[in-house]
């Protein structure tokens, strides 16, 4: 699993990009921006797929598994300042298990091909991953916990649930993809983080 | 909020459950969430109550505080019941509601599987609010240790925690100033068209990926200058230690266990 080892700069940037899934998941309590309709909107998914795209696939997924391990261990990390241990056992931890996943899949992909339609792909098929895993997930968890499927609570229910917010995080992976590309031709491919990788 | 994200749900005190160490806490809490599906009888699931509340008790915490921590799940719960009573049509009919028959079998499968998901919440929440963050990641990093065997990265999850924890309410005041900064100069988060909101997440996410990966080069330089080469020989500020309170509380919660496998049906 550890091929390589990995340097301090590595460490704190996946730190730091656990400390960017908190702003994102909680960004409209800092800037008062896009609440639709009384639901805030979080950048999660969005920063997700930013550390597939800038972390790479092993260090990417690490972070996003930090994340979750933080949050379980009671940091009040996740969407609306929750944390603990008991969130595991929530209908939406699902979301969180596909950010690993995410994350290192649009990481192996951008590692193949560093061009901005593969960037773009990769969000997409990220956002995808983020939906099967998460809507199944709530699925599952809603059959498990209580106790056998309620007759209201169909599979398609659960999906059709999920088409609302669809939209907008379409718009944010492409724009993900696109500010990643961005960043890496500007300050990224001059920075430290990416020429200890040369060397 | 700085210190919110260090302390998270702790809640400080000297109870015995506080002064247990990390990891037996862990272990048990563990073990608890999977011996609570063995319960299926009226007696071990008042024997798995009476533990959960006597710990709960001991904790000294007080009960306003914790319910409060569990007021989204009080929902969940209710609804569990409700959908039970509903769903299920097992047993007598015991009475009817607008003629829609309730069954008694259906009284006790809800009673069963709400009482169950108010444990395991309960529980796994005692763990969050005896224990500071910084110490469940010393001890998710020593019982992980093993995993060291099979190359898990088990230094770097605890220290990539460790940093996060640090940097959390930093990147946050910096994400405030920023969006502050920039609506003085005309960036407008509040109102109009979708997308020109989202649109105004760029004068926001450039400033701070800047300022982010400028704070994690520092702080690798800083590190890279203390001598940091790795997990391997590192000694620790903080030690773990397993005492006689902790030899006790795995003791009582076998005990549980055993009793448990004796009341079961």
């Amino acid at each position: 699993m550890n091929k390589k080892k990995w340097s301090a700069l590595d460490l704190t940037m996946g730190g730091l990009f656990v400390a960017l899934m908190t702003v994102g998941a909680n960004i409209t309590s800092i800037a008062p921006f896009m609440v639709v309709g009384g639901v805030p909107i979080t950048l999660q998914t969005f920063f997700a797929i930013l550390a597939g795209l800038v972390l790479g696939s092993r260090l990417g997924a690490f972070s996003m598994f930090v994340y979750m391990v933080l949050g379980l261990a009671g940091a009040p990390i996740f969407a609306q300042f929750k944390g603990g241990a008991s969130i595991a056992l929530s209908p939406t931890f699902g979301f969180i298990l596909s950010f690993i996943i995410l994350a290192y899949v649009i990481g192996k992909m951008v590692e193949v091909n560093r061009g901005l339609p593969m960037y773009i792909t990769a969000s997409i098929i990220g956002l995808v991953i983020n939906y099967v895993v998460g809507t199944n997930w709530m699925y599952g968890a809603y059959i498990w916990w209580f106790g056998g499927a309620p007759e209201g609570f169909s599979y398609q229910l659960a999906w059709a649930w999920m088409m609302v917010p669809l939209p907008k995080d379409i718009i944010l992976a492409v724009l993900a993809g696109i500010f990643a590309h961005r960043m890496e031709r500007t300050i990224l491919s001059k920075s430290q983080f990416r020429m200890q990788k040369a060397a | 909020m700085n210190n919110a994200f260090i302390v998270g749900q702790y809640v400080p005190g000297e109870s015995m459950i506080h002064r247990l160490d990390p990891r037996s806490k862990m272990v048990i809490i563990f073990l608890f969430v999977i011996v609570v599906f063995l319960a299926n009888s009226v007696w071990s699931y008042g024997l798995l109550t009476i533990f959960t509340v006597l710990t709960t008790l001991s904790t000294r915490i007080p009960l306003s505080y914790i319910a409060k921590g569990l007021t989204p799940v009080w929902l969940l719960i209710v609804f569990t019941f409700i959908l039970q009573l509903v769903v299920t049509k097992e047993g007598a009919v015991l009475f009817q509601i607008i003629s829609y028959p309730i069954y008694s079998g259906g009284v006790a499968q809800g009673a069963a599987i709400s009482l169950r998901f108010f444990l395991l919440i309960l529980v796994t929440s005692l763990l969050t609010l005896t224990t500071t963050p910084l110490e469940i990641t010393d001890a998710i990093e020593s019982l992980l240790h093993p995993l060291k065997r099979i190359k898990f990265p088990v230094h770097e999850l605890a220290l990539m925690m460790s940093i996060s924890l640090r940097f959390i309410p930093t990147l946050m005041q910096e994400t405030e100033k920023i969006s502050k900064a920039q609506a003085s100069r005309g960036v407008d988060f509040k109102s109009g068209p979708i997308k020109n909101r989202i649109q105004a997440i760029i004068p926001l996410l450039v400033p701070l990926f800047v300022s982010a990966f400028k704070r994690a080069e520092e702080l690798a330089m800083a590190m890279e200058a203390r001598g940091y080469q790795g997990g391997d020989g590192r000694t620790k500020l903080r030690e773990l230690r397993i005492e006689g309170i902790d030899y006790l509380a795995i003791s009582v919660f076998f005990l549980i266990v055993i009793g448990l496998f004796l009341t079961r049906v």
